[in-house]
């Protein structure tokens, strides 16, 4: 599996985003894009999980332009991908319930209705793997709880939680833990590398530099209309090629 | 019939009218507005869904024109609508002329903008995020719909209640396109709550006019209250 925008030419209006960046994601690395706010790593996210086509170059999935595929094709590679954004996006119902979304959505219909038609009846029984993916952000126990009466920090990571429950390949996390506090970040950190030792592809945007250093095994530096520099974390921090990468880290303004 | 209207009467002491007649325009002002709100309901779920989901030219225009529709007058709907409906209007050859689907015809008509209105506000208040998060997780478009009015679902239970409000209260559209009509046997054939109420009162009837005015305000609580139950009920989403 790899998942790599190719080139990509991207903007809104004509105010452009991207001028030929690339980026890939291969199984079991970490690979944090790092860059000043609005300069469009939501944005290089977004187009990798698919949601927007680029104006230009290709999203490429095992080799595979994306976009010219057909649409079942996309969804099934869209079906791959797990996401997080940084806002909280849980839906008005239980942890569970939220857990078991993207399990729910790859079901027929038939059986989605015979199983709403359980819930229904109060016959519910729960997926083993959605308590599986709680249990690795350490909120098992709270499975049958109301979403709305969780915390910043819990709902962050029983999102963390849904997009694990189905197994993605790769997961796109948008500045997760941006809103939380140091344990709830530490829970995530955690969670983000048990991920990638699994074999996941993990493609996390931050603002930290210091959760990079943690978490990452390369770094992409998203100035300007582009990627400047991309490399191991160890090499882009302490000997970094571009000049405004350095100063970028150094906390210099150079945007 | 004979034999219960002899029964309930006494009961009621001075019930001023048959228990099968007035039975007859609760049946009529109930299948009118129900089906009306239903066949809307439907019609307009899918409106707001894309006019809230999607930006285009003249979105402000069209959600302008949705909201002078929640307070058009209902008797110029009627007049159109019995235009329509006419031998020469476009409608003609079904025959609808002063029956009760005719006011069905209408009161969609009036319910529409309601429900559309008042959903369109609930499912646009619904975050993005919530929608890109369904999307994310290999939600198609039917599935980012159904979280969509799941988020909303309180919202729209106000709009359809709403509609049904402006259905079940209506008096100038469906006294033009039905007639207020009450057939031979003496039951109601296009004759509605709201209609018989403005006949008694004309009349000079003014205690039936107000008990009938009071089954009404009964049957609007009534189906105020199932409507939020099934609104406020998460049917297993939880």
């Amino acid at each position: 599996m790899t998942l790599a925008a190719r080139d990509v030419h991207h903007g809104y209006g004509d105010d452009p985003v991207f001028d030929g960046t690339s980026l890939s994601v291969s199984p079991g690395e970490v690979v944090a894009i790092i860059g000043p706010s609005g300069v469009g790593k939501s944005t290089l996210l977004r187009l990798l999980a698919l949601f927007d086509r680029p104006d230009g170059g290709t999203v490429e999935y095992d080799g595979e332009d994306v976009w010219n595929a057909s649409e079942r094709r996309r969804l099934a590679y869209r079906r791959r991908i797990g996401m997080v954004f940084q806002e909280t996006s849980l839906f008005d119902a239980s942890v569970r319930r939220n857990a078991e979304y993207g399990l729910r959505v790859r079901k027929s219909w038939p059986d989605r209705l015979r199983d709403e038609l359980r819930g229904f009846l109060g016959r519910t029984n729960g997926t083993v793997d959605a308590v599986e993916a709680l249990e690795t952000v350490g909120l098992a126990e709270k499975v049958d709880q109301d979403a709305a009466s969780l915390s910043g920090g819990e709902a962050q990571r029983v999102a963390f939680a849904r997009a694990l429950a189905y197994d993605p390949e790769v997961l796109l996390l948008d500045e997760p833990t941006s809103d939380l506090d140091p344990r709830n970040t530490a829970v995530l950190e955690d969670a983000v590398l048990q991920a990638k030792n699994s074999g996941i592809g993990v493609a996390i945007a931050t603002h930290d530099m210091h959760q990079a250093e943690r978490v990452a095994d390369r770094v992409a530096v998203l100035l300007g209309t582009g990627i400047i520099e991309i490399g191991e974390t160890e090499t882009v921090f302490d000997d970094p090629a571009d000049d405004r990468t350095r100063k970028f880290i150094d906390g210099e303004l150079v945007y | 019939m004979t034999v219960e209207s002899s029964l309930v009467t006494p009961l009621l002491l001075e019930f001023p009218f048959e228990w099968t007649y007035l039975r007859s325009i609760v049946r009529v002002s109930l299948y009118v507005s129900l089906v009306a709100v239903a066949l809307s309901t439907l019609c307009s779920l899918p409106i707001a869904l894309a006019v809230g989901f999607t930006e285009f030219r003249g979105k402000t225009l069209l959600t302008s024109v949705i909201n002078t529709g929640m307070g058009f007058p209902s008797v110029v709907v009627g007049l159109v609508v019995l235009f329509a409906v006419s031998n020469q209007g476009p409608l003609g050859s079904f025959d609808l002329v002063f029956t009760a689907e005719a006011m069905i015809v209408s009161q969609f008509v009036l319910a529409t903008p309601v429900i559309t209105g008042v959903s369109l506000a609930a499912v646009s208040s619904v975050e993005r995020t919530v929608r890109d998060a369904a999307f994310a997780m290999g939600g198609t478009r039917v599935d980012v719909a159904l979280v969509t009015i799941k988020e909303a679902r309180y919202g729209i239970a106000t709009a359809v209640l709403a509609g049904f409000g402006r259905a079940i209260s209506e008096v100038g559209s469906v006294l033009i396109v039905g007639g207020n009509i009450v057939g031979p046997d003496g039951t109601s054939k296009t004759r509605t709550l709201t209609t018989a109420i403005q006949l008694e009162a004309r009349q000079g009837r003014f205690e039936t006019a107000m008990m009938l005015g009071a089954i009404l305000v009964v049957l609007v609580l009534v189906v105020n209250a199932f409507v939020v139950r099934l609104g406020r009920g998460d049917g297993g989403y939880r």
